[in-house]
């Protein structure tokens, strides 16, 4: 009986941004445990891409003609953008239930970084969104997508999925930590990310748009990504503004922008809203 | 350990409201290092609302609190390595499974893979969890949840150990290793905050009990001057009728001091010296040959000692939420 008294006080002393760093591997690693015990959170992330797919290709697909590329070269590098936008709406409403789970009280009050926390749940949405992104390239593989990559242009578009997604799940967090349900936030998603995903220049081009979707298409990020991703895939340019004409710099600089805003943002509304 | 003062919790005027309602109103705590203090009050009191407040998971609107001499606030870092708060509702992972969650905790708290293991398998035997251990807690019942929650807020010997309602919805069994696991760590220095809501569990563990109601004491003592204040037991007795009752009326009158109350057909006893005046009562009863239902000695409950201390019965959230309205 005398083992809870023998057992020394804890030795870490946080704070550190070594304790940083091994808390949020921790809380990443508790929440990749999840995938597999909630797979439904897997088919969150799929299902929207996959039907859009089918729509695509098999229903709307055949009206769509676009010189100089198949439709499904055209195509798939839209669904890729369109995945990475919905990925917010998955990371928000996920978010938004997560952190009114029970857990997070005991994490909050205990000596760990409340970085920590925040940035376990982002890698953790994160990685799922990586297996569904995986899911989806390997869906459109199969369905007769056929990139035409180097290597080199193949690991810069890995790279820039990569910090795309990172991006977009820090907006999805910070979204779902600003909502006050995670209806709200699919409710924000249909009537705000949804749309910019279709303006993005995903399914037809932008220069045949009308005037007022056409300039917001023209600065959407998701544009950005959606042409970059094009351009390293068939070397196919968009026109229209700065950032269609150089997407790759373009979704870099959005990347850091957005992690730049919502990374503190969501650090100082987890601080706030939970304490209220 | 960050340094500490003597005072283990100490609040001055501790104020938090939800909008227009305030929860907590103006409360002083005083909380001395290796006491057990238990926080008593009925639903909607308050207590979790200021054990939320010592733990830095919500923020005072005015007053102050500290937690072996540091602010909750201002000091917020150091006050987390001292306390460990088991909440009134299960803060555990429920895509995990208990095990898993208490390995967790414990490498968040710097333990290393194998000495996390070794903690997980030492509070697993002592809360007798072995046969649920490998379930994942989304599918364990509310007593067995609550077990490995109170084990989850024991990985460390914490400094101030603040349990909301520890022993709500366990059985029996439970309930007393729980008990028995506070005494042990009170015995070896831990400082006990519990709220509660049975008088019995105060009596059981506390030094000190502090009455609270609308969000301010109302009185506080050691468990017996709580209970000299509150009164002495009572003799309850059920007659099996109305004319039985007449009688039993007159039978106990003049030598009890009664209160007859006949929409129950029961005559409520004071009784002062306990069990034998249960003997004298059940006695007289028999004499006289009338049918009762029940004879029971009763032990003054919460709301008796809301009565007696406040002269009003405990309120009930539809009636404070009326106040609010009003
Ligand atoms: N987040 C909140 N927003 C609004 N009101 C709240 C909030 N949290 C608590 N309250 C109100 O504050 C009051 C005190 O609540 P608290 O949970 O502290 O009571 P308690 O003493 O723990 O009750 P119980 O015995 O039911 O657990 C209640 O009337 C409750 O409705
Ligand atoms: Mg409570």
């Amino acid at each position: 009986m005398s083992a809870l008294a023998a057992r020394p006080a804890s030795p870490r002393r946080g704070g550190s941004p070594v304790g940083f760093v091994r808390d949020t591997v921790l809380l990443t690693a508790r929440s990749l445990r999840a995938i597999p015990r909630v797979p439904e959170r897997l088919l969150d992330v799929t299902i929207q891409p996959i039907v859009f797919i089918l729509l695509f290709l098999y229903v709307f697909g055949s009206a769509i003609h676009i010189p100089g590329i198949s439709y499904a070269n055209y195509m798939f590098p839209g669904i890729i953008g369109q995945s990475l936008a919905f990925g917010v709406i998955g990371a928000g409403v996920a978010t938004s239930n997560d952190m009114t789970e029970g857990v997070i009280d005991r994490f909050r009050s205990m000596p760990i970084s409340r970085l920590s926390i925040i940035s376990g749940q982002v890698m953790g949405q994160f990685c799922e969104q990586v297996v569904g992104m995986v899911i989806v390239i390997g869906l459109g593989l199969a369905l007769g997508w056929n990139p035409h990559l180097t290597p080199g242009h193949a690991i810069e578009l890995a790279a820039l999925l990569v910090f795309g997604m990172l991006a977009f799940t820090w907006m999805g967090v910070l979204f779902g930590m600003l909502v006050r349900s995670s209806d709200a936030m699919q409710g924000l998603g249909f009537i705000v990310i949804f749309p910019l995903t279709f303006l993005a220049g995903t399914f037809v081009p932008i220069a045949g748009m009308a005037a007022v979707p056409r300039a917001i298409a023209q600065w959407d990020p998701i544009s950005a990504l959606v042409a970059a991703v094009r351009q390293l895939t068939e070397g196919y340019h968009a026109t229209g503004s700065w950032q269609l004409a150089h997407p790759t710099v373009a979704m870099a600089l959005w990347c850091l922008v957005i992690i730049a805003v919502c990374a503190p943002l969501a650090l100082w509304r987890f601080n706030r809203k939970l304490a209220s | 350990m960050p340094r500490v003062t003597a005072l283990a919790i100490q609040t001055n005027q501790l104020t938090k409201r939800f909008g227009a309602f305030t929860a907590v109103d103006r409360l002083d705590l005083s909380v001395e290092q290796g006491t057990v203090v238990s926080l008593l009050g009925p639903n909607g009191a308050g207590k979790t609302t200021t054990v939320r407040m010592l733990a830095t998971l919500l923020r005072p609107d005015a007053g102050r609190a500290r937690v072996g001499g540091h602010d909750v606030v201002t000091e917020s870092e150091q006050v987390r390595r001292l306390i460990s708060l088991t909440g009134q509702f299960a803060a555990l992972d429920k895509n995990l499974t208990a095990r898993e969650n208490l390995v967790l905790m414990a490498r968040l708290r710097g333990r290393s893979r194998s000495a996390a293991r070794k903690i997980a398998d030492e509070l697993i035997e002592r809360f007798d969890a072995g046969a649920f251990a490998d379930r994942l807690v989304k599918s364990l019942s509310g007593g067995e949840r609550r077990r490995i929650d109170l084990a989850a807020g024991l990985i460390d010997r914490p400094y101030v150990l603040v349990l909301d309602e520890p022993t709500t919805g366990l059985d029996p069994r439970s309930r007393q290793v729980v008990w028995a696991t506070m005494r042990e760590l009170v015995t070896d220095g831990v400082t006990l905050l519990l709220t509660t809501q049975y008088l019995e569990e105060a009596d059981a563990l506390a030094d000190r009990v502090v009455l609270i109601d609308r969000g301010t004491e109302v009185a506080s003592g050691t468990p017996a001057q709580l209970k000299t204040q509150v009164g002495q037991q009572r003799v309850d007795v059920v007659a099996a009728d109305g004319e039985a009752f007449e009688r039993l009326t007159g039978a106990l009158d003049g030598s009890f001091d009664i209160t007859p109350l006949p929409e129950h057909r029961m005559v409520s006893v004071a009784a002062p010296d306990e069990v034998a005046d249960l003997a004298r009562v059940a006695d007289t009863v028999e004499e006289a040959g009338i049918a009762v239902d029940e004879i029971a000695l009763r032990r003054p409950t919460l709301d008796d000692a809301f009565l007696a201390l406040t002269g009003h019965a405990p309120q009930t959230e539809e009636a404070q939420e009326q106040e609010v309205a009003a």
